[in-house]
């Protein structure tokens, strides 16, 4: 289960770098952390996609919390982000916009509280 | 002697965390691989029985407190009511898109303590199956509609491709919290306190000063803590429930809690014979998010903003409550017979029961609901709407008309909009004794209470001061 995981994790940020090719866009610095999961994750992860789709209610908080502690740099260091400049991922994500779109994710994860709607 | 209250005090200690203890997390040793229901029904398959007769699955039970209920069992999933006005047929469960492909509606199973399968009269394997404990019993637990291979949709947690996810939320059993009830209290009738106005999702975790009874920061009880009953029964059906799903533990803030004289100020104790808690302790409800007011089925337009066809509401914010008598009986509007209109003609579709001159009867605070629904010309019984139907064709008349169909069997009818009343108790949203109403309030000129409509010539103050000269 956990191997299954890390590949996935590894898949997930090696395309989202890749297919954030060559527009070198830069969120603003008021952007919150759901742009910044649209700008930087979304395009390798969503629906359908062979790097797994990921929202963040994906992952529980806690699966959240050790994604970003302790795999998120060893699973994305090597992939390119071909959309923001060609550089790696960890380098292209600021730490600053990398928290926010740790709380984004956090708050949003599959057991964190909301109300139900019909709509 | 510092020994024994130092022991005393770790004693004392150890036996609060293991009451906390006890009340969360206690599954992390039972379930090692949640696999739907029926993991929760290897031990658990007595408790799921006495659920499946509940209100909250059934939707429907007795109606020992309704005066016109002819004795029969009635219930959300039986009756049409003024907001989404009945669950069955198309609207229970399936998605509702438009053409961008954005989903305007679920189904009213969204908020029904089951997988999909609407609830039967008869137990069997397959209703216990359908039951989703979770959604009451687990913190952290989501669920989404999902289709089935057989075409068909059930509510699924939203984490079944996370194994490892879902066995850590399946874990986390616990007696509900408020948050847990607040899941689909909070959000009935389409939308954050559209529906009750006094069960808003700031109840979570809201300030002494939203609830005193529910603040962190104050008695901090969870809604149970009130409305727990025996075998999975709800203790308090307030004034528009139909069924009573606990007849022998009718709840009450005098009794268990409250005395009867609870004030240190005579004068205000000389008012609880005749004044329930609520009226002065609940100067306004919704005082967080806008409540529904009035919901207009007959007048719906296409709304921009959501993407879909809406009917016509009017939401208002803080609101002050109406007052009525109320001694514990209500007045409903059975389906399948002609409606009863109020004075003004509208359709009253619950009204409290009670009066001035009933020794049983208390003042009690009220969100009035007004709506608009249609009635057979013929037969002037109230319709529901093919809510559905209406959602993703904006089709009004057709909705109506299926609606009719599903619930009445009926192909061909004449309608004709009509006017409705509903007068919903309010019970929640308790402020401190120093924010609740004072005398003034309603004994002035032009105070809060409508002492005619109450039954009296004027202030009754008045005539009291009047005979003591």
């Amino acid at each position: 289960m956990k191997t299954t995981l890390h590949l996935t994790m590894a898949a997930f940020v090696g395309v989202l770098a890749l297919g954030f090719s060559t527009l070198a866009t830069t969120p603003a610095a008021s952007a919150d952390g759901k742009e910044l999961y649209r700008e930087y994750c979304k395009g390798c992860h969503e629906e359908g996609s062979p790097n797994g789709e990921y929202t963040p209610m994906s992952l529980i908080q806690d699966q959240w919390t050790r994604f970003f502690d302790k795999k998120y740099t060893r699973t994305h260091k090597s992939v390119i982000d071909e959309k923001h400049g060609g550089k790696p991922v960890t380098e292209t994500i600021s730490p600053e916009d990398l928290e926010l779109i740790r709380e984004f994710s956090i708050e949003g994860a599959a057991d964190s509280e909301h109300p139900m709607t019909c709509g | 002697m510092r020994i024994v209250m130092l022991t005393t005090l770790i004693i004392l200690g150890f036996a609060a965390s293991a009451t906390e203890a006890a009340n969360k997390n206690r599954h992390e040793r039972f379930v090692k691989n949640y696999e739907g229901t029926q993991t929760c029904l290897k031990c658990h398959e007595e408790e799921a029985e006495t659920f499946f007769h509940t209100q909250h699955y059934q939707w429907r039970g007795a109606t020992p407190d309704l005066v016109n209920s002819g004795g029969q069992e009635l219930g959300k999933l039986s009756m049409v009511n003024d907001f989404c006005t009945n669950p069955t047929g198309p609207q229970w469960i399936g998605k509702v898109k438009n053409a961008d492909g954005k989903t305007l509606a679920k189904g009213c199973s969204s908020c029904h303590s089951g997988l999909g399968k609407p609830p039967a009269q008869e137990i069997s394997r397959e209703q216990l199956e359908n039951m989703d404990c979770l959604i009451c019993h687990a913190s952290g637990y989501r669920r989404d509609l999902y289709a089935t291979e057989d075409g068909g949709w059930e509510w699924k947690p939203i984490l079944w491709k996370n194994q490892e996810g879902l066995n850590s939320v399946a874990r986390r059993i616990q007696i509900p919290d408020r948050t847990m009830c607040l899941r689909c209290h909070s959000a009935s009738g389409g939308g954050p306190n559209f529906k009750r106005g006094d069960i808003e999702y700031t109840l979570k975790d809201p300030p002494r000063s939203f609830d005193v009874h529910m603040a962190s920061d104050g008695k901090d009880m969870t809604c149970v803590d009130c409305h727990e009953g025996e075998a999975h029964r709800v203790r308090g059906r307030g004034v528009d429930m139909a069924a009573t799903d606990s007849p022998d533990a009718p709840l009450s803030c005098e009794g268990e809690c409250h005395t009867a004289t609870p004030h240190e100020i005579t004068a205000l104790d000389m008012h609880t014979d005749r004044v329930n808690c609520t009226a002065c302790h609940i100067p306004t409800f919704a005082r967080d998010e806008p409540t529904d007011m009035f919901r207009d089925w007959s007048n719906i337009y296409f709304s921009e903003e959501k993407g879909k066809y809406v009917y016509t509401a009017e939401f208002e914010q803080n609101v002050v409550p109406a007052y009525a008598w109320f001694n514990g009986k209500s007045r409903v509007q059975v389906p399948g017979v002609p409606v009863d209109r109020i004075e003004s003609g509208a359709v009253a579709i619950v009204l409290p029961e009670g009066s001035k001159d009933d020794p049983a009867a208390k003042i009690h605070a009220f969100k009035v609901h007004r709506g608009k629904l249609p009635v057979l010309d013929d037969k002037q019984w109230l319709v529901p709407i093919a809510t559905e139907e209406f959602y993703a064709h904006g089709d009004i008349d057709k909705a109506v008309r299926e609606a009719a169909e599903s619930f009445y069997g009926m192909d061909e009818i004449e309608y004709s909009w009509n006017d409705t009343i509903r007068y919903m108790g309010i019970f929640h949203e308790v402020v401190p004794r120093e924010d609740a109403l004072g005398c003034l309030d309603c004994h002035r000129p032009g105070g809060r209470m409508d002492w005619q409509a109450l039954g009296y010539d004027g202030d009754p103050l008045e005539d009291k001061l009047r005979a003591s000269r």
